[in-house]
């Protein structure tokens, strides 16, 4: 993790504002695989659990 | 100064070095780091599915609740006959929903409401004797996964919450908002309150039940005017279901189809 945050490219607040940004789109992207996994393979018919 | 500073400055003594890794120990590194993701991965959708759903489903209900209020004040309300139903047979039922019979008589008027469309918000549904239900919950129509994220669904194929026959609601036990989590602890003639645009029907517990989800015959139609609510059963576990079958006691049409008139 550091390692990746050294090698971004700017200045220190560059960086944070990077990693912020990086890490917000990640959760997203995570939110809707979420979804499809348990859209897919959790759902039996409509209602689940 | 230290003995280490001060080889470092002599620079005679080399700093003793590790051996490079050997493969057999960056294999093992490599999949204990990849078991360590998955595992995290992991903790996050059952996160995700127990909470994250939850937290964006209670956001969807506050506007639905809005749009619930817009239709309450706009729906147009029209008078049509009273057509009891007659349902199926007692005896094993059918495994396709059957189509609702009846004749038409003279046994009186009811209110009805247009149909909503799908995945529209169009009534709320309260139960005061369970915690988790004393606020109410919007009811969309439909039940296909979309609906169902944003509250409880009707299904679309059984009449209207007020209406003569089986009125059927289906919602997450333990996901998105988790309306009907503590559906298991409804006891005989608890009330059950739904607000729709004609105004508050209240139906009392008569049935509960755990079927197996091929079990259609609950949502099948009943004489009179019930209502029936469907979740998962156990909990975090979609292997059974939950059914609730409440029988209309009050509201806006109980009177005709009480035969009270």
């Amino acid at each position: 993790m550091r390692r990746i945050y050294r090698a971004l490219p700017g200045p220190t607040p560059v960086k944070i504002v990077t990693s912020i940004v990086v890490v917000a789109v990640a959760l997203v992207a995570l939110h809707f695989f979420y979804e499809w996994v348990g859209s897919s393979f959790l759902d039996t018919g409509g209602t689940v659990g | 100064m230290t003995q280490l500073a001060d080889t470092a400055e002599s620079g005679t003594e080399e700093v003793p070095r590790l051996p490079p890794p050997s493969r057999g120990y960056r294999l093992m590194h490599g999949i204990g780091w990849t078991l360590i993701w998955l595992g995290a991965l992991t903790m996050g959708f059952v996160v995700h599915q127990l909470w994250m759903t939850t937290f964006f489903a209670k956001q969807n209900q506050a506007e639905l609740i809005v749009d619930l209020e817009e239709r309450f004040g706009s729906a147009e309300i029209i008078e049509i006959p009273y057509i009891p139903v007659t349902p199926p047979t007692d005896s094993p039922p059918p495994d396709d929903p059957p189509i609702a019979s009846g004749a038409l008589g003279n046994l009186g008027v009811l209110r009805a409401e247009a149909p909503p469309e799908e995945g529209a918000a169009f009534a709320e549904i309260r139960i005061p004797s369970l915690a988790s239900l004393q606020d109410g919950w919007a009811v969309v129509e439909g039940v296909s996964l979309d609906d169902l994220k944003n509250g409880a669904g009707h299904m679309p194929w059984t009449p209207l919450p007020g209406q003569p026959g089986n009125s059927v609601i289906s919602g997450h036990r333990t996901t998105y908002g988790q309306p009907f989590h503590d559906l298991d602890l409804v006891e005989f003639g608890d009330l059950i309150e739904v607000k729709t645009a004609l105004g508050t029907h209240t139906y009392a517990v008569r049935e509960i039940h755990v079927v197996n989800p091929t079990e259609l015959w609950v949502t099948h139609p009943r004489s009179g005017a019930w209502l029936t609510l469907t979740t998962c059963n156990p909990k975090f576990s979609a292997k059974e279901r939950l059914i609730v079958a409440a029988e209309l006691v009050e509201g806006p049409n109980a009177e005709v189809i009480l035969g009270r008139l």
